[in-house]
C-alpha cells in the first residue's frame, strides 16, 4: 500500500515554553531600545523621530497582519500562527516603544492627545483580544452545542417551534403549561436576549426559568411532566445558544473595534509624522 | 448470475475441479458464483483495472485477452488530477480571479487541457460507465505489456489485501470476465486447496520477503533465514472488509458490545502462539478491566504485537499467556510467525541488547522494584484513545483535528479553504468531538481508502507522491459511489454551474451535473493546506491519527 508522505509533523513543544522564550526575547529588544534611546538623550540627538519612525513602523506591520490573513495561499509569508506571535509581542513592545516616544510624560496638544488615546484605545483593545481569545474558547467548549455563529439565529428559530409545539401537545389536557408559555417562555425562545446579556452573559434568566419549570410540576399529571422536562432541556439548549452568539459575538465585535480603529490610528500617525517633519526646523 | 450462466460456469477451471461438498451449506458454491460474482463483457480497448486503483474483485479472463501494462500510464489517461501546482502569479490571482458564485466550472477555459485526454473515451452499458483507449498500442507501446489469455485470474492480491492495484490493464479483444468480490474470493480460497496455494505463493512471492524485511525486529537477518520464515509464515485475516458500510449501525452500540464484537486476534490470558505482525487495518490493544475493555492503545499497518512476551518467555522459560487482546477494528489482515519459527530462526540472530525488557515480575516486591527503574512512557489520554478508536479516525492520515479550548471559533480555516477553492469550502468546522478535541467533517485522507474502492472512471485516486487522496473534477462523472461509501461524510456531492451561476445540466437527461468534492489538501496550492496556516491560534492541525505519536505530541502542548 501506498504509504503517504506527511509533509509536516507536530513539533514536540509547549506553549509555556514559547510564551517565555518569545517575553525574553521582547524585553531584550526593549532593552537595547531604552540604550539607544539613553545614548541619543545624552548625545542631545533627539531621539523621538527613532521612536517615532519605530512606532510607526510597528503599527503598520501589526496592521499587516490583516493582509495576511487574506493571502492564505503564498508560502512564503509564514503561518498566520507564527504571524500572531509577531503580532503580540510586537505589539507589547509598541507600548514601550509609545512611552520612549512620548517621553513617559502625557502629551499637551489636542492633535497629540487624539493620537495618543487612539493608538492606547487600539493597543488595549489588543490585550483585551489577547485575554478574550484565550478565555473565551474554553468557556464555549463547555458547552454541548458548538454551532457556527451565522446558523445560530436558525437554531434559535428551530428551538421556538419546537418548544411551542411541545406546549401544544398539553393544550386539551391543560392549561397550565400553555400559560406559564404564553407568560414566560414566549419571550425567551422568540426574542433576542437584551444587549445587557450580550454584552455579560449570565446563567440567571436559564437557572430562574428551570425552577419555575420545575415548580409547575406539582400541577402536572405524568405525562404533562415529561413536557415540562422535555421544556427544561430546549431552555437548557438555548440558553447554551445564546451564550455562543454572546461571546462569540464579542470576538467579532472586538476585531471589528479593533481592526477600525487601527486604520484611523494609521491616518491620524501618517498626519502626525507629515506635522513632526513640517515643524521639526524649530527644534533643532 | 442466472442458473444457467452458473451451471456453465461449474464446467470450467477453476470451478470445474471445485467440490460442491467442500463448500458448506450456508454458502455453497453454486451461491458464492450467483452471489458473488458477475459477468463483464468488455470491448477491445475498455480499461479492466488502472494503476494505483483500490478494488475489491479479482478477475477471471473467460474468453478473450486483457493486456497488463507494464510501464504507468500517464495520469490523464488514469483519469486522474494530474495535481500541478500553481505558480505565484496563479496563486496571488486567486485573489481577484476567485468566482463569486457557488461551484462554478468553466471547462471551456479548461478546453486545452481537455483535449489532452484524447486518448480515452467513455461509453455505458447495463453494468456501467466503461472508459476505453482509443488506440491501445499509442498507450501501451509493443513489447511493454504482458498479455493474458482465458483462464487467467488477475486483480486477486489488490482485492484480498486492499492494496492498490500495481498495474493497469486492458481489454485487448472482445473480452468476458468473471468479476468475483473478495468475499467470494476469499470463500473459494477456504474451499480449494490449489486455488489457496496459487494466491499465497503469488503473495510470498511478490511482497511478503519485503514485508518481512520492514519489521523492525526482523531487520539486520539474513536472506536465508527471512526465505525460511516466509516459508512458515501463517497468513490470516479479520474483520469485515466492507467495514465502512456497517459503521453508521456499529457506532449506536453500546461500547462493551462494539468491543466484543470485534473479532479477537489474540486473547489476553491465552498462549503466546507467535509474533503478530499487522499487515493491513488496525487493531485495538485493550485491557480486561472491571466488566469491560479498556483501550490501551491501536496497531497499524507494520506494528507487531507479542514480541515481549516471547522474549520473555524464551529468555525465562516461563509460559507467560498474552498480557493483552489484540482485536480487529474494522478488518485487519496479520501474518503470524509462530513460536517456535520465532524462537528458532529469529531470537538467536538478535543481539541482546536490542531485545525489548523482560516481563514484570509476578512477585509483587520484584513488581514494585521493577516499576520504579521503568521510565514512564508519554502517552495519549486515555479517553482519546477510545474516541478516536471508537470513531475509527485512526484511519486518517491527514485528519483535521481542532483545539477547541484555542479555537476562537472566527473561521478564518473555512475561508482560507474557500480562498484557495474557488470560493467554495471543503470543509465544514463540525464534527464529533471529545473533551476540547474536534474532528471535523474535512477527509481525513485515509490509510484505507474505502471512498476509492469502485470508481467508474478512476477520477478519486491517491497522489504517490504526497499520500493525498484527489478527485479529478474533469473525470468525475457524479455517480457518488465514493461519496456512499465515505463513512465520515467527508466528500460532498455538489451541482455545479455556469458563471452565469445556472446549473450545468446534462444534455442528453437535462439534469443537473454533480460533482464530487472534498479537500484535495490544497495539493496544487504552493503552501500546502491552508487551514492549518490560516489558523492564528495554533488551534487546528492536519495530523497524521495512523499511530499515535502525533496526537500524543501535539495534545501535550
Amino acid at each position: 500500500m501506498t504509504q503517504p508522505n506527511l509533509k509536516s509533523k507536530p513539533r514536540r513543544f509547549r506553549f509555556s515554553k514559547r510564551r517565555i522564550r518569545n517575553s525574553i526575547i521582547t524585553l531584550v529588544i526593549i532593552a537595547i531600545l531604552s540604550v539607544i534611546v539613553y545614548a541619543q538623550n545624552q548625545s542631545l540627538i533627539h531621539s523621538s523621530f527613532t521612536t517615532g519612525y519605530l512606532l510607526m513602523t510597528c503599527i503598520v506591520f501589526l496592521a499587516a497582519f490583516n493582509l495576511r490573513k487574506k493571502i492564505t495561499f503564498l508560502p512564503a509569508i509564514g503561518s498566520a500562527k507564527f504571524w500572531m506571535q509577531l503580532h503580540i509581542y510586537v505589539g507589547l513592545a509598541t507600548f514601550a516603544i509609545f512611552g520612549f516616544h512620548i517621553a513617559w510624560h502625557v502629551p499637551n496638544g489636542a492633535f497629540e492627545l487624539l493620537l495618543a488615546g487612539l493608538y492606547l484605545t487600539v493597543a488595549l483593545s489588543g490585550v483585551y483580544g489577547l485575554y478574550a481569545t484565550r478565555i473565551f474558547p474554553a468557556k464555549l467548549t463547555g458547552l454541548n452545542e458548538e454551532p457556527i455563529f451565522e446558523r445560530i439565529p436558525f437554531f434559535q428559530q428551530r428551538l421556538a417551534v419546537q418548544a411551542r409545539k411541545l406546549v401544544l401537545q398539553t393544550c386539551e389536557a391543560t392549561d397550565v403549561l400553555a400559560n406559564f408559555y404564553s407568560n414566560r417562555l414566549a419571550a425567551f425562545f422568540e426574542r433576542p436576549r437584551s444587549l445587557a446579556y450580550l454584552v455579560r452573559p449570565t446563567g440567571r434568566v436559564r437557572r430562574q426559568l428551570i425552577t419555575e419549570i420545575e415548580d409547575l410540576d406539582r400541577f402536572l399529571a405524568e405525562d404533562q411532566r415529561q413536557v415540562s422536562r422535555e421544556l427544561t432541556q430546549l431552555v437548557k439548549q438555548r440558553d447554551d445558544l445564546d451564550y455562543h452568539y454572546a461571546l462569540q459575538g464579542r470576538l467579532k465585535v472586538w476585531l471589528f473595534i479593533h481592526i477600525g480603529l487601527t486604520y484611523s490610528l494609521l491616518i491620524v500617525a501618517v498626519l502626525h509624522m507629515i506635522l513632526a517633519h513640517a515643524f521639526d526646523g524649530g527644534l533643532q | 448470475m442466472s442458473d444457467q450462466e452458473v451451471a456453465a460456469l461449474q464446467k470450467i477451471e477453476p470451478f470445474a475441479s471445485m467440490t460442491p461438498d467442500a463448500f458448506s451449506k450456508a454458502i455453497p458454491l453454486h451461491g458464492v458464483l450467483q452471489n458473488d460474482c458477475r459477468l463483464l463483457d468488455l470491448k477491445k480497448g475498455d480499461i479492466i483495472v488502472r494503476e494505483g486503483d483500490y478494488g475489491s474483485s479479482a478477475f477471471l479472463i473467460l474468453e478473450g485477452e486483457a493486456l497488463v501494462s507494464l510501464q504507468s500510464l500517464p495520469a490523464e489517461v488514469l483519469g486522474r488530477d494530474t495535481g500541478r501546482k500553481k505558480g505565484w502569479l496563479a496563486a496571488v490571482s486567486q485573489l481577484w480571479r476567485n468566482s463569486t458564485g457557488v461551484e462554478t466550472r468553466n471547462y471551456d477555459a479548461n478546453r486545452s487541457e481537455v483535449s489532452k485526454i484524447q486518448d480515452v473515451g467513455s461509453r455505458e452499458d447495463e453494468t456501467g460507465t466503461h472508459i476505453f483507449l482509443h488506440d491501445i498500442p499509442a498507450v501501451i507501446p509493443v513489447g511493454k505489456s504482458v498479455a493474458l489469455g482465458a483462464g487467467e485470474i488477475f486483480g486477486e492480491i489488490s482485492a484480498l489485501t486492499r492494496t492498490p492495484r500495481s498495474a493497469t490493464v486492458v481489454a485487448n479483444a472482445p473480452t468476458r470476465l468473471l468479476e468475483i468480490r473478495w468475499q467470494g474470493f476469499r470463500e473459494l480460497m477456504k474451499r480449494h486447496e490449489a486455488l489457496r496455494t496459487h494466491v499465497e505463493n503469488l503473495y510470498r512471492e511478490n511482497s511478503l520477503r519485503a514485508h518481512l524485511r520492514e519489521i523492525p525486529v526482523l531487520k539486520g537477518l539474513s536472506h536465508d533465514t527471512i526465505e525460511k520464515l516466509s516459508e512458515l509464515t501463517i497468513f490470516e485475516s479479520f474483520g469485515d472488509f466492507q467495514w465502512n458500510r456497517k459503521f453508521t449501525s456499529t457506532k449506536k452500540k453500546d461500547i462493551l458490545d462494539r468491543i466484543l464484537s470485534e473479532p479477537t486476534i489474540a486473547q489476553q490470558g491465552e498462549y503466546v502462539d507467535g509474533l503478530i505482525l499487522i499487515r493491513n487495518g488496525f487493531a485495538r490493544l485493550s485491557r480486561e478491566h472491571g466488566d469491560g475493555h479498556q483501550t490501551i492503545a491501536y496497531l497499524g499497518k507494520g506494528e507487531t504485537f507479542g514480541l515481549r512476551e516471547l522474549v520473555h518467555n524464551w529468555q525465562t522459560g516461563e509460559q507467560r499467556p498474552w498480557l493483552l487482546s489484540l482485536r480487529a477494528v474494522g478488518y485487519v489482515d496479520i501474518l503470524r510467525i509462530p513460536t517456535l519459527a520465532f524462537e528458532s530462526l529469529v531470537l538467536p540472530n538478535i543481539p541482546k541488547p536490542k531485545l525489548p525488557a523482560p516481563l514484570p515480575s509476578l512477585d509483587p516486591k520484584q513488581r514494585q522494584k521493577h516499576q520504579r527503574r521503568a521510565e514512564r512512557q508519554e502517552s495519549m489520554d486515555k479517553g482519546l484513545l477510545e474516541f478516536l478508536v471508537e470513531k475509527r479516525f485512526i484511519n486518517g492520515t491527514q485528519t483535521m483535528m481542532i483545539d477547541l479550548d484555542r479555537c476562537t471559533r472566527c473561521d478564518d480555516c473555512v475561508r482560507a479553504c474557500a480562498s484557495t477553492h474557488d470560493n467554495n469550502p471543503r470543509f465544514k468546522r463540525q464534527g464529533d468531538t471529545y473533551d476540547h478535541w474536534m474532528v471535523t467533517n474535512a477527509c481525513m485522507h485515509c490509510l484505507d481508502p474505502v471512498c476509492m474502492i469502485g470508481c467508474p472512471t478512476g477520477a478519486i485516486a491517491r497522489d504517490q507522491e504526497s499520500g493525498s487522496v484527489t478527485i479529478n473534477d474533469k473525470t468525475c462523472i457524479g455517480c457518488a459511489t465514493c461519496s456512499n461509501s465515505c463513512p465520515y461524510n467527508n466528500i460532498q456531492m455538489v451541482e455545479i454551474n455556469d458563471d452565469s451561476g445556472l446549473p450545468i445540466v446534462d444534455i442528453d437527461t437535462g439534469k443537473p451535473i454533480n460533482k464530487a468534492t472534498k479537500c484535495d489538501l490544497c495539493v496544487d496550492q504552493l503552501g500546502g493546506p491552508a487551514c492549518q496556516r490560516a489558523c492564528p491560534h495554533d488551534a487546528l492541525v492536519r495530523i497524521d491519527l495512523t499511530a499515535p505519536d502525533d496526537i500524543t505530541i501535539w495534545s501535550k502542548r
